[in-house]
């Protein structure tokens, strides 16, 4: 089933600590993986197939059939010129398109600003977590962090429900509107009245939701689960963030790796078939990337912080495939030891802002930056 | 209820410090307003969490490898010292001259730079200014090491003249070129190594190494240079001295201070097309400069006894940023007697709230005032002062509790009274006085005489907007 | 730096190698506090790691030529999980005890890692815990436990009956402030590294104080916040003087033999990272890893964070069967290990 009147959303999920694209889109195909990853690579028959050239690591089996059905789209050698293999530097370039320079303002902050021009509704933007990616800061935008949605809003450590319920009329008087000429005072009495209508808000959608899926146990699974409710609450919300990790592998890589892939990967599979549920799937897209890949030798039993990543753009709306162009694994192409990269991350970002939110993507890329077919 | 020299004193306190206890309070008033203030400025008795405690039981807040140990570290310092005016100058310095971690990559490098701001923060401001050109964080932040005799990088001759002495408007295109022919070869040893690892976020193979100034003479500019009106063979140093004789740094810091300490100004960019709000309060700052040698302490002096800091319209004029708020709560609550884990999860709400130290969203720093505010921002404030001001089995909230328990608090108005006067004697606006006597006359048992209430009055205290603001 | 005395130094021990290298899982150390060392040279080093990280908390396993078995233990309030590990040691059945200043336990395993069992109750009282630090056994398999926050030593059987206890705050002789490392003597004497103090206490095994070594200074034969004590068949102790970033050896009567302040070389793990980061191989060989510097402090610590084969955090001091002395530095994540010189040899 399709809805019509939707408006069309976005969820990150950002892969934090670096993911090992070789290891995650596997070119089983050509020999020098494996003179590479002589400790730390996946044996070809393990892996799964996408086009002769290319598979997927054995642990992203749950979103596979997405990949068959066309929902998938692969961005290989996703990345930027003069990469920094910080990453909190790198993260850094991810959220604010500014490569060069300090930025100022994250790329889905300018995008909630645009998408509510006039601030009209503070659950625009929605991170699950704790914090906020500078991804989703902006000057002026609000965006909710929510933790546990069960338990979001003001005062939720007062266990007693009537006392609770005291200290909320009290907090909404006390913040109430005001005939003050107080500025400061106008300011908190106007936000704290907005952040407990927030809060109610996000807070009534798990009572509003039911579905079959059962989602697993872990955090990136209950956090999707948190944004499927909040999705069919219809709250307005239009950008979804989390983060899952972390992916920096220096050793260990096999099993850590494999459980971090079979946590997302099973997560992400169970999110699609809820918003199938919901009626969901083609108004959303998830895009999945990391802040950089690793190191195309291994150091034995892990891999160290490199360049050129591999992204996933995921939905009902997407046309499937291969897209960039697979960077050479020839020592000769290599940049210090990594993977050089391909194609640059803000045009993945264009695409999505032009083509998807059809907001303009050229300010909030700093750039006009080619657009790829997956949508 | 508190009388107006417990509040002023109060006031003092959530400007020159991080809030005060309310016997604290009762002990500065003792001494009186002239004596609390030079006990503030004079930083030779301090007591607090020793690094060796900390040291012991963080290693983290040691090594520093990662984002989080610096300012930590540093939160400990501003909960348990007992000279909090140097901590405080230490976080205005570090607004004015932000220095930020995705571009440093080295907390202790960060670290290292609030130590120098504590040590030189309150000294002679042209001392402070010679230091920090010499700054290994600063010198990454400000691409200095790329600063050559035969290619000049103006990123820090820029920034010294726009964003940390003069501002704009005051000095000329070559003047920014001329200062930074100056800092040529001002730089960091082992620089290739150092900016590789910082790069890399190589933490291996043994940890951080600290970094070091180095000045490398075969890559300076001796060559004569004209600078603000003055020639000669101009260094660094000598640089420093120029600017810090200009009027228009005088100005500059003073408006600063004005904002930090006694009432937000515009955000800087406007500086050249505003008038400050009150002239005379930075002409009387410009002075102090000037009379005492460029000594920041001076000018400290010279503000808090001011009649303009003094006076009740400032009270309560700003907001308090996110690691003022965490700081005075915790100096309130005084879980830290000893090293606990939960530093973190302390500090860690400073971030939520939208304050990261070491990791100012740019070079300009935060913006303050009513900036701090958001829906997001202000339910993380409001949770975390209330819960933990309500938690009683906190020390110092248990000792509060203790003595509003003791004083005879029958009614309602009487217990929300003693409540504001504990948390450090705070004024509310009449309604918001009110509705904490509503909910007082309504929480816990009409017969509890137990310490629950009081604890849930406390609680609803510390969610009032008056708590937010300094 | 200033040096109040200068005895003249005997070379009881000369640098060998080092062991371990930064890395927050699996092969490697993140914020070692400490290392048990089985009859069979098997090292069990603890790692603190980041608070609130749920990697790095582990116990790694390794030996003296580099080879690695494995880690086990995880971040966590569960049964054989840690928050703040820090001591570790072994019985005389080669079972690896180790203690969680948090939690206020210590745990126990069996040689490759499995929980054996878990003890150790938060308080005050007789045979409770507040911030349980050093740990070490006697000949009979007794458990001496520095009760740091209680400001004394408890000694319990090895599954955890308490036995006795002796010590309380103060600085007097017998007093505690803070104690950290400890060791039992081939003689059945407990030495204590009294943190807060600047000492090293001795005493039977029974309690009684016996002697007192150090005070408070940088001097030779003075302490800074020891943390870490260990005792050779000859009666030699050796301490981790932490504060001063170097590690002291006395002679038994609590005279001073020698001094070290580190010399670490690359670990066969280190130089691999190396071979496989040649970028940074490279640089790092094209600089000076001991620059002369004009410090901002006269501060050891701040000498070990600019000078990478100082001890830094010089945390626990240990000796294996053949006299070499394992020093564990938390903040360079790694193990200096020092071996008989070979004119004592």
């Amino acid at each position: 089933m399709t809805s019509t009147n939707r408006e069309k959303s976005v969820v990150v999920i950002e892969l934090q600590g670096g993911n090992d694209a070789l290891n995650t889109v596997i070119p089983y195909n050509n020999p020098l993986y494996y003179d590479f990853r002589n400790n730390v690579g996946i044996p070809e028959g393990e892996v799964l197939h996408l086009d002769g050239e290319v598979g997927f690591n054995p642990n992203l089996t749950p979103i596979k059939p997405l990949w068959d059905q066309g929902n998938i789209a692969v961005i290989n050698g996703i990345g930027y010129p003069n990469p920094n293999r910080s990453h909190f530097r790198s993260r850094d370039v991810w959220y604010t398109c500014e490569s060069e320079k300090i930025g100022a303002e994250g790329w889905l902050g300018a995008a909630i600003r645009d998408l509510d021009a006039r601030g009209e509704n503070v659950l625009t933007g929605v991170n699950f977590g704790r914090g906020l990616p500078r991804a989703m800061v902006c000057k002026g935008v609000p965006v909710a962090s929510v933790a546990n949605l069960e338990t979001y809003g003001l005062m939720p450590d007062i266990q007693d429900e009537k006392s609770r319920q005291y200290a909320l009329e009290a907090f909404s008087r006390i913040y109430g509107p005001t005939e003050t000429k107080d500025i400061v005072a106008q300011v908190l009495s106007e936000t704290g009245s907005n952040a407990l209508k927030g809060a109610d808000r996000l807070r009534s959608a798990p009572g509003l939701y039911s579905s079959s899926v059962e989602y697993a146990d872990t955090p990136i699974s209950q956090s999707l689960r948190n944004m499927a409710q909040v999705m069919s609450a219809g709250l307005g919300t239009r950008i979804y963030y989390t983060m899952h990790g972390s992916f920096d592998t220096h050793s260990n890589e096999l099993p850590a790796h494999a459980k971090l892939w079979t946590d997302v990967s099973t997560a992400i599979a169970d999110f699609t078939s809820d918003l199938e549920e919901h009626g969901l799937a083609d108004d959303t897209l998830i895009l999945v990337f990391s802040e950089f890949g690793r190191r195309i030798k291994d150091n034995g039993t892990g891999t160290d912080h490199g360049s050129g990543g591999a992204a996933f753009v995921i939905g009902g709306g997407v046309n499937g495939g291969l897209y960039g162009e697979y960077p050479s694994l020839r020592p000769e192409d290599h940049s210090e030891g990594d993977l050089h990269f391909t194609n640059d991350f803000r045009s993945t970002y264009a695409t999505i802002l032009n083509r998807w939110l059809e907001l303009d993507p050229v300010p909030i890329v700093h750039g006009d930056y080619e657009q790829f077919g997956f949508l | 209820m508190a009388n107006r020299d417990v509040e002023l004193i109060g006031h003092l306190m959530r400007r020159a410090g991080f809030g005060a206890t309310r016997e604290q309070l009762g002990a500065y008033v003792a001494q009186g307003y002239e004596a609390t203030v030079e006990s503030l400025l004079d930083q030779t008795a301090e007591q607090r969490m020793g690094d060796d405690l900390i040291r012991r039981f963080h290693p983290e807040l040691s090594g520093m490898m990662g984002t989080l140990g610096s300012g930590e570290n540093w939160l400990y310092r501003m909960a348990t010292t007992t000279t909090p005016l140097r901590e405080k100058v230490a976080l205005f310095w570090h607004g004015i001259f932000a220095t930020g971690y995705p571009k440093v990559i080295h907390g202790k490098a960060l670290s290292d730079q609030v130590r120098m701001f504590r040590h030189k923060g309150m000294a002679s401001f042209r001392d402070l200014l010679v230091e920090l050109s010499q700054d290994p964080a600063m010198i990454i932040w400000l691409d200095n090491q790329d600063n050559h005799k035969d290619a000049v990088n103006e990123n820090f001759g820029r920034e010294l003249l726009e964003l940390f002495s003069m501002g704009v408007g005051n000095y000329t295109e070559q003047d920014v070129q001329e200062c930074a022919r100056a800092f040529t070869g001002w730089t960091l040893g082992n620089r290739e190594y150092m900016e590789l690892r910082s790069m890399r976020d190589s933490d291996w193979p043994y940890g951080r190494i600290a970094w070091h100034f180095e000045f490398q003479e075969d890559d300076h500019d001796f060559g004569e240079k004209e600078f603000l009106g003055q020639r000669g063979p101009f260094n660094g140093d000598d640089i420093v001295d120029i600017i810090c004789q200009q009027e228009a740094t005088a100005r500059f810091i003073s408006r600063h201070m004005y904002s930090f300490f006694v009432a937000d100004e515009p955000p800087v960019p406007e500086w050249p097309y505003t008038e400050p709000q009150d002239p005379a309060a930075i002409d009387l700052l410009v002075q102090a400069y000037f009379d005492s040698g460029y000594d920041i302490t001076a000018m400290l002096r010279a503000l808090f006894n001011s009649d303009f800091f003094k006076d009740e319209a400032v009270w309560y004029r700003k907001v308090k940023s996110p690691v003022e708020l965490v700081a005075g709560v915790l100096r309130l609550t005084g879980e830290f007697d000893r090293p606990r884990k939960e530093i973190l999860d302390r500090y860690q709400q400073s971030i939520f709230m939208g304050q990261f130290l070491n990791n100012p969203p740019s070079v300009e720093g935060w913006h303050q005032g009513t900036d701090w505010i958001d829906t997001g921002s202000l339910v993380e404030r409001i949770n975390f002062a209330s819960q933990q001001l309500g938690d009683a089995t906190k020390p110092g909230v248990g000792a509060m509790v203790e003595r509003i328990a003791h004083t005879p608090s029958v009614s309602p108005e009487m217990l929300v009274d003693a409540c504001l006067d504990q948390v450090g004697a705070i004024q509310v606006s009449e309604d918001t006085r009110r509705e904490l006597v509503d909910f007082a006359s309504v929480v816990g048992s009409p017969d509890d005489a137990g310490h629950g209430r009081i604890a849930e009055v406390l609680q609803m205290v510390a969610s009032t907007h008056e708590f937010q603001r300094a | 730096m200033t040096t109040v005395q200068d005895i003249p130094e005997i070379k009881l021990l000369e640098y060998r190698m080092t062991l371990g290298m930064t890395t927050m899982e699996g092969r490697g150390f993140y914020y070692p506090m400490d290392v048990g060392i089985a009859d069979d040279g098997r090292m069990y080093v603890s790692n603190r790691s980041l608070e609130n990280v749920t990697r790095g908390v582990r116990v790694t396993m390794c030996d003296i030529d580099s080879e690695y078995y494995g880690t086990f233990a995880a971040y966590g309030q569960s049964p054989g999980q840690f928050v703040w590990p820090s001591a570790c040691t072994l019985d005389s059945r080669g079972r690896v005890y180790v203690s969680d200043e948090a939690t206020h336990r210590v745990s126990v395993f069996d040689r490759e890692g499995t929980l054996l069992s878990t003890w150790g109750e938060h308080g005050a009282g007789e045979g409770q815990l507040d911030t349980p630090s050093g740990l070490a056994f006697d000949a009979a398999d007794n458990l001496y436990v520095a009760d740091t926050y209680n400001h004394r030593v408890q000694k319990f059987t090895a599954d955890g009956r308490f036995l006795m206890a002796f010590g309380r705050q103060g600085s007097g002789a017998g007093e505690f402030n803070l104690p950290w490392g400890l060791t039992v003597g081939a003689d059945g004497c407990v030495y204590v590294a009294d943190w807060g103090n600047d000492r090293i206490q001795k005493f039977t095994a029974d309690g009684a104080h016996i002697a007192s070594y150090g005070s408070s200074g940088r001097g030779d034969g003075e302490f800074r916040r020891p943390s870490g004590v260990a005792v050779d068949a000859n009666g030699y102790i050796y301490v981790a003087d932490w504060g001063n970033e170097r590690v002291q050896v006395l002679d038994a009567a609590g005279g001073f033999v020698q001094k070290l302040r580190g010399e670490a070389t690359l670990s066969a793990w280190a130089a691999n990272f190396l071979s496989v980061n040649v970028e940074e191989g490279e640089a790092r060989s094209r600089a000076n890893l001991e620059p002369e510097i004009d410090y901002f402090v006269d501060d050891p610590h701040e000498e070990s964070s600019h000078i990478e084969k100082y001890f830094w955090s010089p945390v626990s001091v240990k000796l294996d069967r053949d006299g070499n002395l394992y020093v564990t530095e938390s903040n360079r994540h790694r193990i200096q290990v020092y071996q008989p010189a070979r004119a004592y040899a």
